[in-house]
């Protein structure tokens, strides 16, 4: 059994892309990591937005952030894919805690059922 | 013998936690909250001024860091 991970990668892709192709080519960038055994949890494209100071002469860019389990090897193996592609303006690799972040949610859930009932 | 009347200074309660909103983890792609937390210069404003425990500080400060590194928020503005 391979060591997985979570991870969070988010990537600055050019504005002059079409947002509809998104999606699909950066499918194919994640075959790395589902023939390394690993899974993707989650493609999220938030679309253009304005960046607070301009990359490589762009005052947009367009967000999408992958939530994936993996190992770190695929990870930087994406992550060096990524970067050499022209039309990528920035990547940012971030390792998640599932635990933590399940802890919250229960907390939060707790709190508002809390609420609910107070409010019953 | 004179003495300097002390100035009765009210202690100015800081917004107090933010943060008591429920947020209990920092996401770091929040932006619209981190920014709360940043003057209008860019600098992380100071625990002084945030109200935040330490750790909440800190965690605070490492999320605007990678904001910044992804343009969610602007670095400190240049000059003077």
């Amino acid at each position: 059994m391979v060591f997985m991970r979570h991870y969070e990668v988010m990537v600055i892709l050019d504005p002059s892309l079409d947002e509809r192709t998104i999606a699909p080519s950066l499918d194919t960038f994640l075959n790395v990591i589902r023939t390394t055994g690993g899974n993707v949890e989650k493609v999220e494209v938030w679309g253009k937005r304005r960046l607070s100071f301009e990359i490589n002469k762009n005052p947009e860019g367009i967000y999408a952030v992958l939530d994936l389990i993996s190992t770190p090897d695929a990870v930087k193996e994406l992550d060096r894919q990524l970067g050499l592609q022209e039309t990528v303006l920035r990547t940012k690799v971030i390792r998640r805690e599932p635990a933590k972040a399940a802890k919250v949610a229960a907390r939060i859930a707790a709190k508002a059922s809390a609420k609910a009932a107070k409010k019953a | 013998m004179s003495r300097v009347p002390k100035v009765e200074r009210a202690p100015k309660r800081r917004v107090n936690l933010l943060r008591k909103e429920g947020i209990t983890d920092v996401d770091w792609k929040d932006a619209t909250l981190l920014r709360k937390f940043i003057s209008d210069r860019g600098k992380i404003r100071s625990r002084r001024v945030t109200g935040l425990t330490p750790q909440q500080q800190r965690q605070v400060a490492t999320a605007i860091k990678n904001a910044r590194e992804m343009a969610l928020l602007p670095y400190p503005s240049q000059g003077r």
